[in-house]
């Protein structure tokens, strides 16, 4: 029986105590986030997580979605807890109050998040594409669109989806062939195929509203010629009721490595009736929007799925009983040591620990400064705060998904064969968080967003609010003995970046595929860093600043922030020696030569 | 004989512009006009000129106190003065008669070795001089300024039958030496040289453009830079001349042409354009021209005139595939290029060129003197003949046959041969026998394009070389990117330091760009700044510092030789040269505010002491330091090098060359001078008050912000300079190096380019050339 914890503990501390806040704190919702608020959230979605979310994962894995004459059915148990969940208004925390929304902060709704995901990743991402359609609606479409879909999206009795790829194009949408026919009511008429369409057919909700990329007949080509349009399931009349089916069918659903009880669609859109969202062929400008918050719920989701991993090999290791310690027995009574005892074991331990946990308050930080961008009453801070989340989601999502591979691969480790097999439910949690590595854009292009397109953008100016806070804070802490051992190994990894960085802004002047062979390196190198700053920070409160938490907790924060500093940060040294060996190592074979 | 004294007759824009332009030269102007009716002051005409000289922008003058040299009169109280003047300038109205009668008037006082001549830009010279006595017809030739006459370089020169050698090689040094123009001679043509051409060449690409259905944006865009024409490109000029105009010299071009003139086939004006001038649309000085800026609703939008209906609407960047950098870069593929603007390009090119070229030798005989001409009157990047050996000869023959169009007999005689070639590091040109004939520099001419072509650098790197100039003086060129200075140009400037005192005697710093220097290569500080690499600009400016003081105490004569623009880094590097020679078209300043720093590669130093040690200043550190203070704190530039000179950019002692071709032979001339008994400059220790003069400056500062004057974030960095002009921590008793007061520039540099203000203004800078206010 797999061991699963909610991390409310550690959320608490992060909200409480880590993150500064006073940025924002007089400002309308973000008054009333008091601990004795934010702790009860926490509380209850650790319950549902825990109680009602988790208990279903399993079985969501092994029975899956099932398709039958164009309705896919969810597994068992789903449709009630989907009712359950959004009656209770844990679907649309940072949606408006004024469809029925809760308005919360991101900050404080991303750690919701990650503790529904750690409970059950399939079963999230229902509502997280609603969540993404509803960010692109509220944004983008005229109000009569709002009123007419909106609150019925928040409250959970319809759901949403993004249809972007298609047979033949994913990374590049510039291809999309599906049409879109203009109406003499204004409307469209959508005809195309779309695949990979998550959420794109269930049986949670009683409409599915699907946004879609198409092109009109006389668009530009390429990427400048796409529009975004709304096309429900079921035909919505002016006041919001449903009409008749708008030929919208799911055709089949993929076969996947993970997220099984998550319902991957092939969808047909046959003359179905759909209403423009924003300018048109200005679609892409609309998916970025939606697609840089979506990357983040996915840097998220590599964390959830990390510490659930965590948790069972915590668990498993403590319980297991094989061989002696190497300094003699740990357990005489017993026939053999505890797993933990053995170094190695500890090591991986340690290496997911630190990783979920760094991951974690990274996470939080970044949320705060998604919440500062968006409302922040001084123009430049919330423009600074713009430029260093823009600057971070590419980082974000693609180190946080590795993370979210490693750590759960070593939490299958622990396990040994008891991991590898399906019974103990272990390689679960690896199968699940593969798919973050690719899907919102792979991490290879991650990583070319972040060398291609926000390092080089106005000579590096989003870097500034990066590199500038984390230098003086280094320059502040640089004479602290007791801090040394954290700030002396982050300061060297903070120079490698700075070294990397400008050794890339130069080469790539040059030749462009310096900046791409560098890219995967260079974005896990920004990662560490950022996560060391992240671990600093928590050192330092740890020292100077207790607060609530007990002496165990400041302690072990200490000790494992230490195990980052000292075993993880340095890959920076054997990253930054790839990054500067140049392109031509990795680009010198002809074709025939593969 | 010498040229003491001028007289400018006729007091309009360019009778006034080429009165400023002789005033420059430091000689005195006697401006006359004449005496209008209904009027008191007898000389107003000529003297509400001057007072327009000393507002006209782009400035007329060099220096507001240049304008003592003109003195105002009218042509009945002051025509007797005219007999002492050695040189007589006729810029009235272009009428033959009024001309003639005036002659007539100056043929009766002038002394009988004074020179007279007309600045007519229509009427034959053979014409003007009928009927006047034998002296005067010897003593008189045309003198033909372009406007303004202060910035262009162009003056031809038409000769007359009788006109005695000496006297124009008189006029010639005179114009050429003092008033810094290169001169062309030209025959008594319709038009001259440049206009002849250069009229052809606009109506061509008028009347081609509306031909072939070209926006005047996409027309522009052709017609401009991708052909080495202006980038204002054609409708961009006629807008700066004033369509008004165009009629008027057509007029006159048709009535003195003969019929068969290829010319007279594209002198017709579109009825869209007659309209357009009749409703007062005549071009910047009117309401609008091809172009307008509209400033309704609050903006300003630039728009362009729709050529068939005559409406204006918002210029859009030409988009053409002819204008894609591979084709537009690479003037044979323009011109054969298959789109309308490719069809443009030949047209309006092979049309003017052969037009050109067909023109030999009845405007002259020498087509080095006509690319010339059109490089200098017309800002041309090539000639007309240049831009023949560009596309090649042969190739262009070949299509001109092949579109049927006829072939000028100097081009067929050029055929399997360029018109200029390099014979032994010479540069020759072809005759119209068909050989070639070397082209000698006249002596004072030195051209570093020259030198490069005859022989290797001393030493060279991607920023920066050393050239042997002879007589073991080296010459630094820098050739980065805008000369932005850069660590190669550091590393060059080291070079030099470390080799000449074994093998050469001097340096001159100089080069042949449009500008000496725009300032430090601020975009590699800026992306180093934005990842904080604090360690590393540290060491960019000490770096910079130490090359430039180790320039200032090298045991050999520097001499820093700039034109054209010289700014923050690049101003740097001139104030720490023993001496400067400067072209008189040198804009020198310290302009590191306007990007929210201060000068610290040795700047702030030089002005501050270079204020302390002026023999005239009052007593006391304080106004010194404070002129030094408003020197570097509003970012002043000088408009020309005799400003340089009020500024204290440039010491009394230092020199001036009005011709840009003469600036390298003078540079090293003051380099050779300075060689005997030669000791590097002593450095004099300054006492500085400290906190109580950095209050003082600081006060004056806030109420500059206070009254909106200035921003807050420019009293952030006034305060930073106000620290190092100050002294920062110290006492009057203190004695400050020069090393104190780097290192206080460093502190000031650092703090100020760890804010994001500061950065925001580097920023824009790079991006759109223009200082942010923020």
């Amino acid at each position: 029986m797999l061991i699963f914890k909610p991390p409310i503990e550690d959320t608490k501390y992060l909200i409480d105590e880590f993150l500064d806040t006073s940025e924002l704190s007089n400002i309308g919702v973000f008054k009333n986030m008091t601990p004795d608020l934010t702790d009860a959230i926490f509380e209850e979605a650790g319950k549902i997580s825990e109680s009602l979310l988790f208990p279903l994962n399993r079985s969501g894995d092994e029975h899956g979605c099932t398709l039958d004459s164009g309705n896919v059915t969810t597994a068992d148990g789903f449709k009630e807890a989907y009712q359950e969940i959004t009656q209770a208004g844990w679907g649309n925390l940072t949606c408006h109050e004024q469809y029925g929304g809760q308005g919360l902060p991101h900050y404080i709704a991303n750690a919701v998040d990650e503790m529904m995901v750690s409970g059950n990743m399939s079963f999230s991402i229902y509502f997280g594409l609603t969540i993404g359609a509803y960010n692109v609606i509220e944004r983008f479409a005229s109000d009569d669109i709002k009123e007419q879909y909106l609150p019925n999206m928040v409250s959970g009795k319809w759901s949403g989806t993004m249809c972007l790829t298609e047979p033949h194009c994913g990374t590049d949408l510039g291809l999309i062939r599906s049409k879109a026919s203009p109406q003499d009511d204004g409307s469209y008429n959508i005809n195309g195929s779309k695949i990979f369409i998550s959420a794109g057919e269930h049986d949670l909700t009683e409409n599915i509203l699907h946004l879609v990329l198409a092109r009109t007949p006389d668009a530009p080509k390429g990427i400048k010629g796409i529009s975004l349009f709304l096309v429900p399931k079921i035909n919505v009349s002016k006041n919001g009721e449903l009409g008749k089916h708008n030929n919208v069918t799911c055709s089949g659903i993929e076969h996947k490595m993970g997220i099984k009880a998550s319902s991957t669609c092939a969808m047909e859109f046959d003359n179905s009736n759909g209403v423009l969202v924003g300018e048109l062929n200005k679609g892409m400008k609309a998916m970025f929007i939606m697609m840089n918050s979506a990357r983040i719920h996915v840097g998220i989701q590599g964390l959830a799925v990390a510490h659930t991993s965590y948790c069972a090999a915590v668990d498993y290791a403590k319980q297991r009983l094989q061989g002696r310690a190497l300094t003699g027995a740990k357990n005489p009574g017993k026939p053999a040591d505890s797993l933990i005892v053995h170094p190695d074991v500890r090591r991986m331990l340690m290496t997911m620990k630190a990783y979920t946990e760094g991951a974690r308050a990274l996470s939080t930080w970044l949320s705060f400064k998604l919440d500062v961008s968006h409302h922040s009453p001084d123009l430049i801070k919330k423009q600074q705060a713009d430029q260093l989340v823009s600057l971070l989601t590419p980082v974000f999502k693609s180190f946080l998904t590795d993370m979210g591979e490693t750590v759960t691969s070593l939490g299958m480790q622990i396990y040994g064969g008891h991991g590898y097999i399906r019974e103990n439910g272990m390689e679960q949690y690896l199968r699940d968080v593969r798919i973050c590595q690719i899907y919102e854009g792979t991490n290879g292009i991650q990583a070319l967003d972040l060398v291609g397109r926000k390092l080089p953008a106005h000579m590096g100016k989003s870097l500034r609010y990066f590199f500038h806070p984390l230098s003086t804070f280094l320059e502040q802490h640089a004479d602290d003995e007791q801090l040394s051992v954290y700030i002396n190994p982050l300061s060297k990894s903070f120079f490698r970046l700075q070294s990397a960085t400008l050794f890339i802004a130069q080469r790539s002047l040059s030749n462009p595929d310096e900046a791409g062979a560098a890219a995967s390196d260079y974005l896990k190198l920004f990662g560490f860093v950022a996560m060391g700053y992240m671990w600093a920070q928590m050192a330092e409160k740890s020292i100077y600043h207790k607060a609530n938490m007990s002496d165990e907790f400041y302690d072990a924060k200490l000790k494992t922030g230490l195990f980052y500093m000292q075993r993880l940060l340095p890959q920076t040294g054997s990253l930054l020696s790839s990054i500067m060996s140049g392109c031509g190592n990795t680009m010198s074979l002809a074709e025939t030569q593969f | 004989m010498e040229i003491k004294t001028v007289a400018v007759i006729g007091a309009g824009v360019m009778g006034g512009g080429i009165a400023a332009q002789i005033a420059n030269a430091g000689v005195k102007v006697l401006l006359l006009d004449i005496v209008p009716k209904n009027t008191d002051n007898r000389s107003v005409v000529a003297q509400s000129a001057i007072q327009k000289l000393l507002k006209v922008k782009p400035a007329a003058l060099m220096h507001k106190r240049n304008a003592k040299l003109i003195t105002a009169g009218n042509l009945e109280d002051n025509l007797n003065d005219l007999a002492h003047v050695d040189w007589i300038i006729e810029v009235i109205i272009e009428n033959l008669d009024l001309k003639q009668a005036l002659y007539k008037k100056i043929d009766a006082v002038r002394k009988t070795s004074c020179i007279v001549s007309s600045n007519t830009s229509t009427l034959p010279l053979a014409d003007l001089a009928v009927g006047l006595s034998k002296s005067f017809r010897h003593h008189f030739l045309i003198t033909h300024f372009f406007n303004p006459p202060r910035y262009m370089r162009l003056l031809e020169i038409v000769e007359g039958p009788d006109t005695k050698p000496g006297i124009t090689d008189t006029l010639c040094h005179f114009c050429d030496h003092q008033l810094g123009k290169g001169i062309v001679k030209c025959n008594d043509t319709p038009g001259f040289i440049a206009n002849r051409i250069g009229a052809y060449w606009m109506q061509t690409a008028m009347l081609e453009c509306m031909r072939l259905d070209l926006s005047v944006d996409e027309a522009d865009a052709i017609c401009g830079r991708p052909m080495g024409f202006p980038k204002t490109g054609v409708f961009g000029l006629m807008d700066l001349i004033g369509l008004d105009l165009m009629p008027h010299i057509l007029d006159s071009m048709m009535h003195s042409l003969p019929k068969s003139d290829a010319f007279h086939e594209q002198a017709h004006i579109p009825d869209v354009v007659n309209s357009m001038i009749s409703e007062g649309y005549t071009g910047r000085k009117g309401k609008g021209g091809f172009y307008r800026l509209n400033k309704s609703a609050g903006k300003k939008t630039k728009e362009s005139v729709d050529l068939k209906t005559g409406k204006y609407a918002r210029s859009e960047t030409a988009a053409l595939d002819s204008l894609k950098p591979s084709i537009a870069n690479e003037l044979k593929k323009l011109v054969s290029f298959d789109d309308k603007g490719g069809e443009f390009a030949w047209s309006v090119l092979s049309k003017t060129l052969t037009y050109s070229a067909g023109l030999i030798p009845e405007i002259g005989d020498n087509i080095e003197a006509i690319d010339r001409a059109m490089k200098l009157g017309y800002n041309w990047k090539h000639g007309p003949f240049e831009l023949i050996d560009k596309i090649g000869v042969d190739w262009f023959i070949d299509k001109l046959e092949s579109k049927q169009q006829p072939i000028p007999a100097i081009l067929a005689a050029a055929k399997n041969k360029t018109f200029y070639r390099f014979e032994a590091g010479q540069r020759q040109c072809l005759n119209l026998t068909g050989e070639y004939r070397t082209l000698k520099r006249e002596e004072g001419i030195v051209l570093l394009e020259d030198i490069k072509r005859q022989q290797q650098p001393v030493k060279k790197n991607a920023s920066a070389s050393l050239w042997d100039i002879g007589d073991s003086v080296l010459c630094l060129e820098f050739h980065s990117k805008m000369n932005s200075i850069d660590p190669d140009i550091l590393a060059m400037i080291d070079t030099a330091v470390a080799i000449i005192p074994n093998k050469y005697k001097a340096l001159v710093l100089y080069n042949e760009a449009d500008n000496y220097s725009v300032g430090a290569n601020i975009g590699l500080a800026l992306f180093a700044a934005n990842v904080a690499a604090w360690a590393q600009i540290e060491a960019m400016v000490k770096s910079g510092q130490d090359t430039y003081k180790a320039l200032k105490h090298a045991p050999f004569p520097v001499i820093g030789a700039p034109a054209g623009m010289a700014l923050g880094g690049g101003c740097e590097s001139l104030l720490h040269c023993d001496a400067i020679q400067a072209h008189a078209e040198s804009y020198i300043g310290l302009v590191e505010v306007g990007v929210g720093l201060i000068p610290a590669w040795g700047g702030s130093k030089e002005v501050l002491t270079r204020c302390m040690l002026d023999p005239k200043r009052a007593k006391g550190p304080m106004p010194a330091i404070s002129k030094a203070f408003e020197i570097i704190s509003t970012a002043t530039v000088s408009t020309s090098a005799a400003e340089a000179k009020s500024h204290l950019f440039m010491a009394k002692s230092d020199g001036i060359t009005m011709n840009r071709e003469r600036l390298l032979f003078d540079a090293k001339n003051k380099a050779l001078s300075m060689l005997p008994d030669y000791s590097p400059i002593e450095v004099e220790e300054i006492s500085l008050p400290g906190a109580t003069a950095r209050t003082a400056l600081n006060l004056a500062v806030a109420s500059f912000v206070q009254a909106g004057k200035v921003t807050e974030y420019d009293g952030v960095i006034a305060d930073q300079l106000a620290l190092v002009l100050s002294g920062d921590e110290t006492d009057i008793a203190d004695l400050h190096s020069e090393d104190d007061l780097l290192t206080l520039e460093r502190k000031a540099f650092m703090a100020l380019i760890k804010q994001d203000k500061t950065l925001n203004r580097v920023q824009h800078m790079l991006e759109t050339g223009k200082p942010l206010r923020n």
